[in-house]
């Protein structure tokens, strides 16, 4: 597949977006140290921070969520690829503070082998610093081992629950207790149609037959069903949503958060009708579906397919839910 | 006694060996099912640990640790970064040369640092098949002193990275090729016992 992008120099991709996006919301966000996307106005020195990293090429995540109710700071790497340790630690020793760091790491290799490494690091430095591991992806299979699970985009509700309730003042053990609940009780299922470029090389990532889709990893697709040729959005939002009710044990009387993320190609108009029939089957078990989310918050490129993502609901993370975001990608 | 001196030359020798090993390497990786590029990464580290210098273990070992991870990417970078980092903090204070027992303290706290940050062990097909059965050995082999240590630190990373080879990758890229990852041996494991090699090798020179 031929890349069609607006690139300049592929070397300059990361801190030329990073740029662009710091321009955008001026006033909101800043970059300090080329990679570190932080708040423009801190948040009080007497809460906890929260603290991400992760590879470009995703936007907007995981420096959109940077902002007041969300995160406090976001480690970029470069395009697809982990930032290294030292930078980690640098961010970690920028927000050092009483109060402590919430650092959230998505479960892929590169990324948790950094966060790991300054991770010991900090807390070697006296650096108060707690991780949580997100790895709600349950394309490999619900009942594995956790370690085995992927990170999707199930980071950004969790950003929006241990950031706000950093912002209400909670202490670090409370944030971690908040956010590994609900990181218990999230589920995310992924889709794809077409794949994608590499921004950098043109190299393609993942190729799929024109009349087929695939639901999961591919490899076992276990929870998904696998490849199929391409269903309609009723059939593929019946098949992704059982397996996510089966893994979060979300029913009948329980409330519960709907996500689709875009992951680049898939229009909103696909994602309201993919919304639309899972909140319906939710509905139908008697589940209580707040209010919830259809848009691109992690992408892959120009990849075509969604990630949906099924928390469910504590009361504390309902009321987290709610609070005051001003993120530039995650609003409330 | 192993002085400073003779390690730095080891650091050098296992660099030449590594730079003439660089297309193998690469090769490996991508035979396994990795991203192809073990080989640039190791040399990139080892070109960057070129530029280190310190005057006594603990500070050589740091600025070799602090110079890789300032210019080197990926895997390679953090977990050599960790592990060169674990030496040079077990090494004692101020030490220009190290006795047997000083030896394998380092050697385990290199091990021991790495260790925090991979959850990879013996039999996941990455360089800790050849770290950890060296590191084992070369403190085994303590009583006969430097050199014989790192003779056996070399022949247990030789053969546990050739051990690699009928093993199933656990984790990085390798990992989604699943049991079509048997056969080829471990690239990190294979760059890692061409290290050892050269150490034992370069110790005695």
């Amino acid at each position: 597949m031929p890349m069609k992008k607006f690139l300049n120099e592929p070397a300059n991709l990361t801190k030329e977006l990073l740029e662009g996006f710091a321009l955008c919301y001026k006033g909101r966000v800043k970059i300090v140290s080329d990679k570190i996307v932080v708040r423009a106005t801190p948040k009080d020195e007497g809460k906890v921070a929260i603290v991400t990293l992760g590879g470009a090429g995703h936007e907007p995540a995981l420096s959109g969520f940077v902002g007041e109710g969300m995160l406090d700071a976001s480690v970029v790497g470069d395009i697809f690829a982990a930032p290294g340790a030292p930078k980690v630690l640098e961010a970690l020793r920028m927000f050092k503070r009483e109060a402590g760091i919430l650092l959230v790491t998505l479960n892929h290799a590169g990324d948790r082998m950094s966060a790991s490494k300054a991770l010991r690091d900090a807390q070697k430095e006296g650096i108060k610093v707690v991780e949580i591991v997100t790895h709600e992806d349950i394309s490999a299979g619900i009942d594995i081992d956790p370690e085995e699970k992927r990170g999707l985009a199930g980071c950004v509700p969790l950003y929006k629950v241990v950031g706000a309730a950093a912002e209400a003042g909670k202490s670090l053990e409370e944030i971690v207790d908040i956010g590994e609940r609900f990181n218990r009780q999230m589920a995310t299922l992924a889709v794809a149609m077409t794949g994608c470029t590499h921004p950098q090389n043109g190299g393609t990532i993942a190729v799929l037959p024109d009349d087929e889709m695939e639901i999961g990893m591919g490899q076992h697709g276990e929870a998904g069903g696998g490849r199929s040729k391409i269903l309609t959005a009723d059939e593929t939002a019946a098949r992704m949503i059982e397996p996510l009710v089966q893994a979060t044990g979300v029913q009948a009387g329980d409330t519960a958060l709907l996500i689709i993320n875009g992951v680049g190609a898939t229009t909103l108009m696909e994602m309201f009708l993919i919304y639309r029939k899972a909140a319906q089957i939710l509905a139908d078990k008697g589940v209580n579906v707040t209010s919830g989310a259809c848009g691109e918050y992690l992408t892959v490129q120009e990849m075509a397919g969604f990630q949906m993502i099924l928390c469910k609901l504590d009361a504390d993370h309902l009321e987290l839910l709610k609070a005051k975001a001003r993120s530039p990608y995650w609003t409330a | 006694m192993l002085t400073l001196q003779t390690f730095k030359a080891m650091v050098a020798a296992a660099g030449d060996d590594i730079r003439a090993g660089e297309k193998l390497f690469s090769e490996l990786d991508a035979a396994a099912g990795g991203d192809g590029d073990h080989g640039t990464a190791i040399v990139t580290a080892f070109n960057a640990m070129a530029k280190a210098d310190g005057a006594d273990f603990k500070g050589y070992l740091k600025a070799l640790s602090d110079a890789l991870q300032a210019e080197a990417c990926g895997s390679t970078s953090t977990l050599y970064g960790a592990w060169l980092q674990g030496l040079g903090e077990a090494a004692p204070e101020g030490a220009a040369a190290l006795d047997a027992a000083a030896l394998a303290a380092a050697f385990k706290g290199g091990l021991d640092e790495i260790g925090f940050t991979t959850r990879a062990r013996v039999g996941d097909k990455t360089l800790m098949d050849a770290l950890i059965p060296a590191t084992e050995a070369l403190c085994a082999a303590q009583g006969e002193g430097v050199a014989a240590m790192l003779d056996a630190a070399a022949a247990a990373a030789a053969a546990g990275s050739e051990a690699t080879a009928g093993m199933r990758a656990k984790f990085g890229r390798a990992k989604n090729l699943g049991d079509r990852s048997i056969g080829p041996r471990d690239a990190g494991s294979a760059s890692m016992a061409c290290i050892f090699a050269a150490f034992a090798r370069a110790a005695v020179e």
